[in-house]
């Protein structure tokens, strides 16, 4: 099977902006308005694809 | 009409800080792209595995490309409703944390702009979102599998717009007495209740603004639905969600909540 890469880069790439939001948010709030510790968050988001980041930009703050 | 602006900024700068901006267009977008690239290569994967006898094999194609788009937009009745909904779920909850409501409740003229600018804010972010997924998962369809046809694409579109829109706005009076997550799961609730209702008694809910989704796939598929009841009782729905929002929130004024 032949994968035609020009298909799947734009894929990957999406991803890598909203881990790379969602990491980008993390370090910038306080550790008081994470729920849970930073570091679960950023393996959440690494491991997790997309859903890690939303799971994230969801639950992962206190509403300010 | 200046108190909408004001409301109406205050909105676009809060979701611009939470990146919301960024993550939901995003979201809809990968879930728009991924939808014709995974059924493209579908077959090939199924072959790959080696456990399927190759006369199975045969019979898994390719579908056409009204039925690829058509399974977008399921999945965007899933994910994308459920992130929208849940991005959503603090515009008026949150308001009870962060003090906005102190400031504006004493003076009840302002409430109903203040509304109107939030349900405002959110259906930039789902029109956008949206137009960007559909967009994209459009031009998947195309380049992969054939050609779409643009006049049921973009009515199908616009009647999807018309269905996530009023589930999103029953966000709002939810919010204005519940918590945020208790709201958005109520609306998810009785959304998914409404759209059930409406394709098991198509019948006697013509009308029904449940029926909008599946009105969008037949337009795709090549029916001509009548639909303009739904898409008039959405929109009414969608002024009716906004005042009782308003009602709601003026008789129960919002006191922080520990």
């Amino acid at each position: 099977m032949e994968i035609n890469w020009g298909l799947i880069w734009p894929i990957i790439a999406l991803q890598a902006v909203l881990a790379v939001t969602a990491l980008v948010s993390l370090t910038k709030a306080e550790t008081e308005q994470i729920r849970g510790p930073k570091w679960m968050w950023v393996l959440i988001i690494l491991l997790g694809n997309i859903l890690g980041s939303v799971a994230y930009f969801i639950g992962g703050r206190r509403a300010s | 009409m200046s108190m909408f602006w004001i409301h109406f900024k205050k909105e676009m700068l809060e979701a611009a800080r939470s990146y919301k901006w960024i993550w939901v267009p995003a979201v809809f977008l990968l879930l728009g792209v991924m939808q014709p690239v995974m059924m493209y290569y579908l077959p090939d994967i199924l072959m790959m595995s080696g456990d399927i006898p190759p006369e199975a094999a045969a019979l898994i194609t390719v579908p056409p490309p009204e039925e690829i788009l058509a399974s977008t937009l399921s999945q965007f009745s899933t994910i994308g409703l459920l992130v929208l909904v849940l991005s959503a779920m603090n515009t008026v909850a949150g308001e009870r944390s962060n003090g906005t409501a102190e400031l504006v409740l004493p003076r009840i003229s302002s409430v109903l702009p203040m509304m109107i600018a939030k349900w405002a804010a959110m259906m930039s972010l789902l029109i956008l979102s949206f137009v960007l997924g559909y967009a994209g998962s459009a031009y998947y369809t195309s380049q992969l599998i054939g050609t779409l046809e643009w006049g049921p694409m973009l009515g199908a579109g616009a009647f999807y717009i018309a269905w996530l829109a009023w589930i999103v706005t029953l966000v709002l009076p939810l919010g204005a007495v519940l918590r945020g997550p208790a709201a958005a799961f109520i609306a998810l609730g009785s959304a998914a209740a409404l759209t059930m209702l409406a394709s098991l008694l198509p019948s006697h809910l013509q009308w029904s603004p449940g029926r909008l989704s599946a009105i969008a796939t037949e337009c795709l598929t090549g029916g001509d639905p009548s639909a303009w009841a739904p898409a008039v009782s959405a929109v009414c729905f969608m002024a009716l969600s906004t005042i009782a929002a308003t009602l709601l929130l003026k008789r129960r004024p919002l006191l922080p909540q520990a």
